[in-house]
């Protein structure tokens, strides 16, 4: 009864570990011992329980009828399947989390082209003996000094 | 020595500019000037050639077209022939002093020229390398920056591993649940049956168990005394025996 229903897909936790950031570790640690947990409990369940030997039970009780009914009414009773409620939320969520990778992957692009255009600034300046201070204060306005806050002699405006 | 480096400069232009040369020397900075977007030329590092300690090598190159070899050092003899005899030049006392003075001068220069030139320089390489190191950093930054965010990217596309974990758990449990029902189906009824199983085994036990005791009730009260004491005599009769046969 149990054998048609499709094999549980098998993860890779050795290349999902490699993809998780730094500060979601804990988080799929959690997630990983409970989903161990849940394939032991998995693992450890038989698929079929054990078959009533009916037979035996008929030669030693005295009434094989007693023994009948129960064969009959076992072989009958059909079990209810659980219902698969979460399924459809995780698909649902799985949708969501790939919009929003899509859209995290398309801010990091601009991201990564603003970088490529900044390291290209600095790249392209000529070499440092050949740059004038004037070039170095461009291409670096944290080391121009600032004559507002520290003046030079004579620390106001030659007539 | 600043009109021989603006010749150059000029010179330089020309080669890129196939500007006119300009013999005066041109009133322009160097390096300043916002004249076009040639690249700047470097600085020379050492002073131009000169012949005699003093003397640049271009008077002598201007002469050389004209007089030779020669002709420089003549125009040089006869120029100091000349001041010396017209008495534009006066050997005096000033004259002396002022030669003691280029002397020491000339002296100074040799003498601690180069520990300041390579005490300049040091600071001119502290400064060129400070800002390097700026310029390395930066670019460096910015490249760490672009693999972190690839990285970043990478583990973020890894998102269908969580999900495939997720419904793969939630697929276990389902599955588990349901082979817990079987079982415990299985087990209830199993349960009934061995409990049927031995409410007959005790039942027949405790019959048999009843019988036994009733039968040998009844054989204990069927002995009477007399059987009791010929039995006792038969016993005693029996150990005489085995100890006279030991």
């Amino acid at each position: 009864m149990a054998g048609r229903r499709a094999a549980v897909k098998a993860i890779d936790w050795i290349a999902f570990a490699e993809r998780v950031p730094p500060n979601q570790k804990a988080q799929f640690t959690a997630l990983k011992a409970r989903s161990d947990a849940i394939y032991s409990k998995y693992l450890s369940t038989p698929e079929k329980p054990a078959a009533i030997n009916f037979a035996f039970y008929k030669s030693r009780l005295a009434n094989p009828a007693l023994v009948d009914e129960f064969e009959q009414k076992f072989n009958a009773v059909k079990i209810p399947e659980p219902v698969d409620t979460y399924t459809a939320g995780l698909e649902e969520a799985q949708k969501k989390a790939q919009a929003d990778v899509k859209s995290f992957v398309a801010e990091s692009n601009a991201r990564i082209k603003g970088y490529e255009e900044q390291a290209a600034v600095y790249k392209s300046l000529p070499p440092t003996e050949l740059m004038t201070y004037d070039d170095v204060f461009a291409a670096f306005p944290e080391m121009k000094p600032d004559k507002e806050k520290y003046p030079i002699w004579p620390h106001r405006p030659i007539e | 020595m600043l009109s021989r480096l603006a010749a150059r400069s000029a010179a330089v232009a020309a080669q890129h500019h196939g500007a006119r040369v300009c013999v005066v020397a041109p009133s322009r900075l160097f390096h300043c000037s916002g004249q076009h977007g040639r690249p700047i030329e470097p600085l020379p590092e050492e002073g131009g050639k000169v012949r005699m300690g003093v003397f640049p090598e271009e008077w002598f190159q201007f002469f050389y077209k004209k007089t030779g070899v020669t002709g420089p050092y003549v125009f040089g003899t006869g120029l100091i022939a000349t001041l010396l005899s017209k008495e534009y030049l006066v050997v005096n006392n000033e004259f002396i002093a002022g030669g003691i003075f280029v002397s020491f001068v000339v002296y100074c220069i040799r003498r601690f020229g180069p520990d300041v030139a390579t005490y300049a320089d040091k600071l001119r390489q502290e400064r060129l390398d400070f800002i390097d190191n700026k310029k390395g950093r930066f670019i460096n930054d910015c490249e760490t920056a672009i693999e972190t965010e690839k990285k970043e990217q990478w583990r973020a596309e890894g998102v269908d591993y969580l999900f495939d974990a997720k419904k793969a758990n939630v697929a276990m449990q389902l599955e588990t649940a349901y082979r817990e029902r079987l079982h415990e189906v299985s087990n209830a009824v199993k349960r009934r049956l061995d409990y049927q199983l031995d409410v007959e085994t005790t039942q027949r036990r405790m019959a048999q168990e009843h019988m036994a005791d009733w039968v040998v009730n009844n054989v204990v009260k069927s002995i009477t005394p007399q059987q009791e004491k010929e039995a006792l005599a038969k016993c005693i009769e029996d150990l005489k025996r085995m100890a006279k046969a030991s």
